[in-house]
């Protein structure tokens, strides 16, 4: 990963207060992994049914940093086990599986990721899930051992969906999506 | 004798360089992939290779890769088994100088699985949208369904009649707030999409007591009071143990005792030391009040 971490919370009603804390909160975090963590520019305008908690967004997008960092991880490793702490549930599973079958093959990937902008399309009133579209700018490398045999570099779109644990939220579904979709 | 210009030599020199570069080309060049735009997932195809020989090909999707040795020349099956996750494949041809690839979509296939949630698991009676209703759509290998649809949540309540409503899915989910019904007790909710059906239960409970009202029993110094029967304005019967409190104003001071509601109603006993106001609440609700050695 070659980003720079950088995350911004974008939201319409926040008080200046707020986006003081939130602002330390991204100087901090940007700070503490200024090497890893790519670009995530969450828009939570118009969120329904529930309006999304000012903590909330800010903690949604630093995982969703740190979902997507591990993963670029995962992938060029080939170590499926860094996941466990940003993703969940069949997302998870999925992930480790394509991990496991690129091992088996002799592959892997390597991810470029210049960064996400993520809109945030449902909350639902309990607050127990939030529904998400990542405009994601990517660049996919697949090598065969130390072969580049592929490249891929166009903006793609993801429709995640994530889930709160005890301290975090979590990524419990990842899925590519073609641009005519919405 | 046919005269060749400056400029007609330079076409043919021209034409026949292209036509050089082009026997170059598809002889370096991997075989073209012909790959449709989207699948259904869990749908087997055929990807067309063009071209002679063998090659590599490589098949990267969202849980799945397969590496393997193909003939050139005819179809590359890619079984059922291959696409069953939805999102972005990558097929990916090697020969022994260069590489081509392709991408196509793989979509949902069609629903089969509602993930559905309802809350609260208690509901007071009679509350406008007080239910929430939200279900996911997946397919049979849990994809979520993006394609709109319509989902029905039928409501059925212990006693009186029952109801639906329907809502449409957006983006794969579909959500929805419900009044909850006049009657205590058990409510199902089932969202209901197609022949696909998933239920859940909560309970209604009554809500605030309404007309609440005691009576005060003078024995001596002391006085006992009683509850009628605790209802809310539905006329449920509010659960044994809701507190209610009964509060003394006399010549010592104010004194309040909380008392669960015992088989619909709630008792208290005071000691009496002069003339006393003595008034009832449960929750929110103000019930009467009782002067004793004074008009009631």
């Amino acid at each position: 990963m070659t980003s720079i971490a950088h995350l911004e919370v974008a939201f319409k009603k926040f008080s200046p207060q707020f986006l003081k804390v939130a602002g330390f909160a991204v100087a901090v975090c940007a700070l503490a992994s200024a090497q890893s963590l790519p670009q995530v520019h969450l828009d939570a305008a118009g969120l329904a049914p529930r309006p999304i908690e000012e903590l909330t967004g800010t903690t949604i997008a630093r995982h969703y940093a740190m979902a997507w960092r591990d993963l670029a991880e995962a992938l060029e490793s080939g170590r499926a086990r860094v996941l466990g702490d940003e993703f969940t549930g069949i997302a998870k599973d999925r992930l480790a599986r394509r991990i496991g079958e690129q091992n088996h093959a002799g592959l892997r990937a390597r991810i470029v990721d210049h960064g996400h902008q993520l809109k945030a399309v449902f909350y639902s009133t309990d607050g127990s899930a939030m529904q998400l579209i990542d405009q994601a700018d990517l660049e996919i490398q697949i090598y065969d051992g130390n072969k580049l045999i592929d490249t891929q570099n166009a903006p793609q779109q993801y429709m995640v969906l994530m889930t709160p644990g005890a301290d975090r939220w979590y990524v419990r579904d990842l899925e590519e999506v073609s641009a005519k979709a919405f | 004798m046919q005269r060749t210009t400056h400029s007609d030599f330079a076409l043919r020199n021209c034409l026949a360089g292209w036509v050089l570069l082009g026997i170059l080309s598809a002889g370096a060049g991997a075989a073209e992939l012909h790959v449709p735009a989207t699948v259904e997932a869990g749908q087997s195809f055929s990807i067309p290779a063009e071209g002679s020989g063998q090659a590599t090909l490589y098949f990267l999707g969202p849980d799945h890769v397969v590496k393997r040795s193909v003939t050139l020349g005819g179809d590359l099956a890619i079984q059922s088994g291959d696409v069953r996750a939805a999102g972005r494949y990558r097929a990916i041809l090697c020969d022994s100088s260069s590489c081509t690839s392709a991408a196509f979509q793989v979509e949902a296939a069609k629903p089969a699985h509602l993930s559905f949630f309802l809350r609260p698991s208690r509901v007071p009676v009679s509350t406008p949208q007080s239910i929430d209703a939200t279900a996911f759509v997946f397919d049979q290998y849990f994809n979520l369904v993006l394609t709109p649809a319509v989902v029905n949540f039928r409501i059925t309540p212990e006693s009186g009649a029952g109801f639906s409503r329907q809502g449409s899915t957006q983006k794969g989910v579909a959500w929805m707030r419900l009044d909850s019904t006049p009657h205590e007790g058990r409510v199902q909710v089932t969202a209901v999409l197609g022949n696909v059906e998933e239920a859940r239960v909560i309970q209604q409970v009554a809500a605030e007591a309404c007309g609440l009202r005691m009576k005060a029993v003078p024995n001596g110094n002391a006085v006992t009071l009683e509850t009628d029967p605790v209802r809310d304005c539905s006329g449920n019967a509010l659960p044994d143990g809701t507190v209610v409190s009964f509060t003394k104003v006399d010549r010592e001071g104010k004194s309040t005792v909380d008392t669960p509601i015992k088989k619909g109603v709630a008792r208290a006993q005071f000691s009496l030391h002069g003339p006393a106001q003595i008034g009832v609440a449960c929750g929110v609700v103000l019930g009467n009040e009782v002067a004793l050695n004074g008009k009631l």
